[in-house]
């Protein structure tokens, strides 16, 4: 019996993420923890499971340990198939020489083999840098009722936010007629969202064709959409009108983990409609103390919190202890906030100690975020600057 | 481990009035995210165990939609395996059993499937964080037939169904056992769950079965004890909430606000208590929100007051609303201005804005599933 999968995903996770260190010195930015009990790559694999997609092949390549580990084999996001299913593919040795992946293009060039493996008539083409819930299968209808070579996903920025995107230029029915990256003069605000559908067939021969060419860069938004558009490539914009942010740099990562708190969060990650699934680190309910004042903001498990905690996002198994203070802040997992110690407009990231009557950060308003590494040990006292980021222990005073 | 673990998910312990109108006792939520049946599981499984059956009368569709196959556990693997006992009619018998040692015989096929040398059965009416490692050690040591595990505990007023009450000698052994009458003083109470040979076992349950014997208790295991047969008692250290009414319900919810049950049950190495996952988000406080006192799990939205409470999964509390010494299980909904004390609501209950509902600590107020206020 011949099986074949309408759809399968790609996912594009090799990337370092080098503006988001130092949270990604030692790990790869699609699981950099994300609101409160989240890794960034949970919203892409959820939406595609919720999408109807359940094939998924994930590129790995920068630090890819704790991904690896993170991913298993799907079992979280309901992808441990026998046929089909979540699949990490990493750089590979071959008999005519090993590469690493060259660019966005070459990752997938290199993996044509597991795509034909499922013999879909579609591709999607996704990255584990954005924050979003989308329903792919919407855009693949699109794309079949257009008759598409190829789909892109755009979403409507500001003009004057438009020149840090790749814009696309489109007629009145959505077929692009040009692509800018970063435009000076913007003709449109639909910016790509690096979220894109190919059918099958033209996707393997451009990518062919660009590996054949020693002058590319290997990218798809600097080598495969030009030279498809160049060809007169039936190609097509979907306009996103949901939530979507990239999260690629400190401020950007923080402003999106504030997005979830709130009465009515631009974030609602409690829709039962469409779940964010998530690899569970057993915990238990988190104990809320006597001297505990926690408002907005969202708390994950195994937290033990007798502090003051005001518009921040907390992860688990977290104390904070009594007299301690957190206020517009990211706290990931395991980190200890002693007594009387005050985080301020801060990112900690997992298994810091601000030890006693420490002082990290400060006022949000005119204020820069201070960071502090993974593990760091801020000692009873010690001062870290707003704007600072820390990655080694400081002495207490 | 070398043993079978063998739960019996009835109501022969005692049932917990509205609470298990609809589900067995194992299946009553607990302390925010769990069912009382996950800290037995978990216990077991902690312990290297790995073949659990449960035996169940009636009213367990709960049970095994919480359940399911075992996974959250390891326990649905090739050589690790979870297995329910659900009663089947057959010319021999079968069918709801009255006693526990009725259902062994009726699973008496289930028993012999294994190569285990040792058993552990239990009812699941309490909730602790148990090492099977160590009692199975003391119960090889001691070379007794049976050992027998009891909580150190006081009643505070008369059970419908009676309490096991141990004698205990300095050696450790059960000299005598009795009904225990309403006490002041902490006594050793039977929590009906048994260590001992499984071969031993499939013979006593096929020998009683010929003698038309059905109850574990009364035709083996006091005629033991009275005989001076060699029965160990082991006492459970730490916390063992031990469940027989809505009352002692609530009490034992609330005792997780104390820090050294809590540690006790949850924060021991190696022994983690795990319960199926239902990818919530993370708990919301609003801007108004005050929470003191109370165990909070995931996938709540808190604009409203909470004091010394159990909010369990998925649970709202709307704005200006005050929920004190109650737990509220998954869920549910409060609205506005809503005012409860003493209160224990079951599942997906919805009270409407501004109601006032109270109980007392030994007459809490319920709601039942799905109920409108």
């Amino acid at each position: 019996m011949i099986k074949r999968k309408k759809c399968v995903a790609m996912l594009l996770a090799g990337g370092q993420g080098s503006r988001l260190a130092p949270l990604t010195n030692s790990t790869a930015k699609p699981v950099v923890p994300f609101g409160g009990r989240y890794r960034i790559i949970d919203f892409p694999l959820s939406n595609c499971v919720n999408s109807g997609i359940d094939t998924v092949g994930v590129l790995t390549q920068y630090q890819p340990l704790e991904l690896n580990d993170y991913l298993g084999i799907g079992t979280p996001w309901d992808m441990d198939l026998r046929f089909g299913g979540l699949h990490v593919l990493p750089p590979y040795q071959a008999a005519n020489g090993s590469d690493w992946f060259k660019g966005t293009a070459n990752a997938i060039y290199q993996n044509i083999k597991f795509i034909r493996q499922y013999n879909p008539e579609y591709v999607l083409i996704l990255s584990g840098d954005h924050i979003y819930k989308m329903d792919y299968s919407i855009m693949l209808e699109e794309h079949i009722k257009n008759q598409a070579d190829c789909t892109l996903a755009v979403i409507d920025v500001p003009l004057e936010e438009a020149s840090r995107f790749g814009i696309m230029n489109t007629d009145e029915k959505g077929r692009v007629l040009e692509f800018e990256e970063k435009p000076k003069h913007p003709k449109s605000t639909q910016a790509s969202m690096g979220v894109y559908i190919f059918s099958t067939e033209p996707l393997i021969h451009y990518l062919e064709e660009d590996e054949a060419d020693p002058t590319s860069q290997n990218d798809f938004g600097k080598n495969i959409i030009p030279n498809m558009l160049r060809d007169g490539k039936r190609m097509y914009t979907h306009l996103f009108k949901g939530y979507w942010r990239d999260v690629g740099t400190l401020t950007s990562y923080w402003a999106s983990n504030m997005d979830s708190l709130g009465d009515m969060p631009e974030l609602w990650l409690n829709d039962p409609d469409w779940k964010i699934y998530y690899r569970h680190s057993f915990n238990h309910p988190q104990y809320v103390g006597e001297h505990a004042d926690i408002r907005h903001s969202v708390c994950g498990e195994g937290n033990e919190i007798d502090g003051k905690i005001d518009h921040s996002v907390i992860f688990n198994n977290i104390d904070v202890e009594e007299g301690a203070e957190i206020r517009d802040s990211v706290i990931i997992s395991n980190c200890q906030i002693k007594k009387g110690a005050k985080v301020e407009y801060a990112i900690l990231d997992a298994g810091v100690i601000v030890d006693e009557g420490a002082v990290v950060g400060g006022p949000k308003e005119g204020g820069q975020l201070a960071v502090i590494g993974r593990n760091v040990h801020i000692g009873a006292g010690a001062v870290v600057k707003p704007g600072e980021s820390v990655t080694e222990d400081r002495e207490g005073v | 481990m070398n043993a079978l673990g063998f739960i019996f998910a009835d109501s022969v312990d005692g049932a917990l009035n509205e609470l298990t109108e609809k589900r067995t006792l194992g299946a009553v939520p607990f302390g925010a995210r769990y069912r009382v049946i996950d800290f037995l599981i978990s216990n077991m499984a902690n312990a290297g165990i790995r073949n659990i059956g449960i035996a169940t009368t009636g009213k367990y569709d709960s049970l095994m939609h919480h359940v399911r196959s075992g996974a959250p556990w390891d326990l649905d693997r090739k050589r690790s395996r979870l297995t329910f006992l659900p009663p089947y009619a057959s010319f021999n018998g079968g069918g709801t059993y009255e006693n526990r040692l009725e259902a062994l015989q009726y699973h008496l096929q289930y028993l012999k499937n294994f190569s285990e040398e040792y058993i552990i059965i239990s009812g699941c009416s309490y909730v602790a964080n148990i090492d099977f490692n160590k009692i199975l050690e003391y119960h090889k040591s001691t070379g007794a037939r049976i050992t027998a595990l009891y909580r150190n505990s006081r009643i505070h007023r008369q059970q419908e169904l009676s309490v096991m009450e141990y004698k205990i000698g300095e050696d450790g052994r059960i000299l005598d056992h009795r009904n225990a009458e309403i006490l002041n003083e902490d006594r050793p109470l039977s929590i009906n769950a048994y260590v001992m040979r499984l071969d031993d076992l499939i013979d006593l349950a096929e020998r009683s079965m010929r003698e038309g014997k059905h109850s574990f208790r009364r035709d083996l295991f006091f005629p033991m004890i009275d005989s001076g047969e060699k029965v160990m008692g082991y006492e459970v250290p730490g916390a063992v909430l031990y469940m027989d009414d809505l009352s002692t319900y609530l009490k034992n919810s609330l005792e997780l606000l104390n820090k050294d049950v809590r540690d006790n049950l949850f924060h021991v190495d190696g022994r983690p208590i795990l319960t199926n996952v239902k990818d919530s988000a993370p708990a919301r406080y609003g801007d108004n929100a005050k929470v003191v006192n109370s165990l909070i799990a995931d996938g709540t939205i808190i604009e409203g007051e909470v004091r010394n409470s159990i909010i369990f999964r998925g649970v709202r509390i709307g704005k200006d609303s005050v929920v004190e010494n109650s737990v509220i299980m998954q869920e549910s909904t409060i609205g506005d201005g809503v005012r409860l004390n003493y209160a224990v609501l079951d599942k997906n209950v919805i009270v409407q804005d501004c109601r006032m509902l109270s109980g007392y600590i030994t007459h809490p107020f319920y709601m039942g599933v799905n109920e409108v206020i």
